[in-house]
């Protein structure tokens, strides 16, 4: 299946305010100013805390396949806003919107207890939460 | 759902009735000293209880933890503050020193109430327990009675509590060092007394009113205010496992921290 990491949107995203984020960890090593988007395959599924995380490979601007990790908030929250442990599955092919790491690396986070980016699997598309300020902020 | 939860609370309440013996006779070996007693009136304060996203501070004028230096600290307590690599905050960082981060220590009472999970409140006559589906973590409140002298440090402190009007009293002294009152990392020490005013300030709501006295990390008392949402959610289950954080922290934290770039 071919891939493609399209880097679509450095989008600025300063409405979604300095910390976003809420679970047990900060927004330090991510780049919360920007989202990109990937498209590629899921290679595992981590439904399990303190943070879901989903594994994927996709290619970047010069055809490489790139292993990608991206985080997602703890299983009891994402039940909450409405996914469940079947929602994303090794072999789906994803479309995913991340805050990628400040450092470079293939890491990214998609979702906190205040939010949660795109997410298309397999055409369809899951439940997205905006990134609404937490509320002493 | 309702039945889930009034079945869920009648098994809680058999099991806490197990352990309800222990701060008892505790109560009864103490020397007894003068305690607040209730009002007659006992407010209604069950429910399942939403902590929203976003509380990191017990600054009441920083609640972000933008200045973490502002609160009233003695030097005791700005070295410590200085020494803490905090996970939110202006300090926040990925390669944190939190003890409930890094090894999953107790976070402490305080830091119970910034997770964005739920707890819930049951209400018998001689005790309150809060229980937070946070690390599954249960507080017994002793209803009237005077803390016990010569108490050991602990992970949650002895607690008791009255009624004042509609609103629950729970003062709690007998804390350990090891934990942070917030997620910005500002200390405490076992001096650490706390008063928690909990009332429902309408079906929905529900109203903290938190002060803080240590005299060894702070000049003086502060106190803060959070509210919390009554939640259609029933309680769930967010364990704290060191394996699976030890886990997250190797192949996603440490790798956004290292250098140079791609893995």
């Amino acid at each position: 299946m071919q891939t493609k990491l399209l880097l679509v949107s450095a989008v600025a995203v300063s409405l979604l305010i300095a910390d976003p984020a809420f679970a047990h960890h900060g927004t330090a090593g991510y780049d919360m100013a920007k989202i990109i988007t990937l498209t590629g395959t899921v290679t595992k599924v981590d439904w399990t805390n303190p943070h879901i995380v989903i594994y994927m490979d996709a290619k970047d601007a010069t055809a490489n396949i790139q292993h990608w990790s991206l985080e997602l908030s703890a299983p009891l929250l994402m039940q909450r806003f409405g996914w469940t442990k079947n929602s994303v599955k090794a072999g789906d092919q994803l479309v995913a919107e991340t805050h990628p790491a400040k450092n470079g690396a293939p890491v990214g986070t998609s979702g906190t207890a205040t939010f949660i980016l795109k997410f298309v699997v397999n055409g369809t598309p899951l439940p997205v939460v905006s990134g609404t300020p937490p509320p002493h902020e | 759902m309702r039945n889930r939860r009034i079945s869920f609370l009648k098994n809680l309440a058999v099991s806490v009735g197990l352990l309800c013996g222990a701060p008892a006779l505790l109560a009864q070996t103490a020397t007894p000293q003068p305690a607040a007693r209730s009002s007659s009136r006992v407010p209604d304060l069950s429910g399942n209880w939403a902590v929203k996203p976003g509380g990191t501070s017990w600054d009441p004028s920083d609640p972000s933890g933008s200045k973490p230096e502002q609160l009233p600290l003695t030097p005791w307590g700005l070295e410590r503050l200085r020494a803490a690599r905090p996970p939110f905050g202006a300090k926040q960082t990925f390669d944190p020193n939190d003890p409930h981060q890094r090894y999953c220590d107790p976070p402490g009472t305080l830091r119970m109430y910034s997770y964005p999970w739920q707890f819930t409140i049951l209400q018998t006559p001689a005790q309150i327990y809060l229980l937070f589906e946070y690390l599954h973590v249960w507080r017994i409140v002793t209803m009237d009675r005077p803390h016990p002298k010569d108490l050991d440090s602990t992970w949650l402190g002895d607690s008791v509590g009255h009624y004042e009007g509609g609103t629950l009293v729970i003062d709690t002294v007998g804390f350990n060092d090891k934990t942070w009152l917030d997620n910005v990392g500002h200390p405490h020490s076992d001096e650490l007394h706390t008063v928690e005013r909990l009332r429902r300030l309408n079906q929905d709501t529900l109203e903290l009113e938190l002060t803080i006295e240590d005299p060894k990390a702070y000049t003086h008392s502060f106190t803060s205010k959070r509210t919390f949402k009554l939640s259609s959610f029933p309680m769930g289950e967010t364990m704290c496992s060191l394996s699976e954080d030890q886990s997250f922290q190797q192949h996603i934290m440490d790798r956004t921290v290292s250098s140079p770039a791609a893995k």
